[in-house]
């Protein structure tokens, strides 16, 4: 399972998102787009859109599905635990 | 921190600038909207604590769990507070995107933390606009919900909502004179009926939404798209 997390540095529910995955052991990539610069930030944001539709986070993709916002009860299926 | 590329910013930082001052021009202008600080203080302080380094390093506000696209018009869309952008999904899910303010009809803020439901597209969602008394009788304003431009219309108690572009020539109704339950166009003088947004000019009927009024609050109801 590839799980892949797109947030803010100063993003609460990034965090909480985060914290659930550390907390379940679960291993995952994590791209802190506004601690990115020029074109490489460009591109975070525009595949945030592309896959989210939006520039809201975090977005959490696991596997094909993605998840914008932390939605425990979400992740928890997604995430089979 | 990128600073969005080449586009000017306007430093209003101020040294000395605390989560205090920010509650402080913040809550007046959400409660106008029918939003309040999320009940659960802690979380409130953790979000404005993430504002205060975000002002101090770009100048304005930005919301922390929206990242800034460098373009001026999109990026004015998540300065906090950023409810009238977003004003029917938040209404949806009863509080902003990051959960800083909630509803005032929300009892308990942290029944909504760490959750988010998105409207499904067709949902019916009354969208908290204005204070009854931020709206004297015979008057008329502009009211931003999301993209769309309403104008709200009160005659005596009776609050109507139509759409703020005149069929004519795409003039702002909020900005013309309301007689009766006729709202009179500020460049040409078109009246549409504000109970039903009809017009004596052909094929040039605007469109109304429902409006309720509960709590002090007007609300008018938007269907998701």
């Amino acid at each position: 399972m590839s799980v892949k997390v797109f947030a803010l540095s100063t993003c609460p529910y990034c965090r909480m998102a985060r914290a659930y995955l550390d907390e379940n052991d679960v291993s995952y990539v994590v791209v802190e787009v506004d601690l990115m610069e020029g074109e490489e930030k460009d591109a975070a944001v525009a595949e945030v859109k592309e896959i989210s539709g939006g520039t809201s986070f975090p977005v959490v993709v696991v596997d094909e599905e993605v998840l914008v916002g932390f939605n425990k009860k979400r992740m928890k299926e997604l995430l089979d635990l | 921190m990128s600073d969005g590329g080449a586009r000017p910013v306007r430093r209003r930082f101020v040294e000395g600038t605390t989560i205090e001052d920010l509650k402080a021009y913040m809550g007046p202008f959400a409660a106008t909207l029918g939003y309040v600080f999320n009940t659960e203080t802690d979380f409130v302080d953790e979000v404005l604590r993430s504002e205060l380094e975000i002002l101090e390093a770009t100048g304005d506000v930005y919301c922390p769990c929206r990242v800034r696209t460098g373009d001026p018009k999109e990026d004015v869309r998540i300065i906090c507070p950023c409810i009238p952008f977003h004003a029917e999904q938040f209404a949806a899910i009863r509080k902003c995107w990051c959960g800083l303010f909630i509803r005032t009809d929300v009892e308990d803020g942290a029944d909504l933390l760490g959750v988010i439901e998105e409207p499904e597209p067709g949902a019916v969602i009354e969208v908290p606009v204005c204070r009854v008394a931020d709206l004297p009788p015979g008057c008329v304003r502009h009211v931003k919900l999301g993209r769309a431009d309403v104008a709200l219309a009160r005659v005596g108690d009776e609050f109507f909502a139509l759409s703020n572009v005149c069929r004519h020539a795409f003039a702002p109704l909020a900005d013309g004179v309301l007689e009766g339950y006729e709202v009179m166009c500020p460049w040409h003088g078109w009246r549409y009926d504000v109970r039903d947004g009809t017009t004596d000019h052909p094929d040039a009927d605007v469109r109304t939404y429902p409006v309720a009024v509960r709590d002090g609050l007007v609300f008018v109801s938007v269907t998701i798209r």
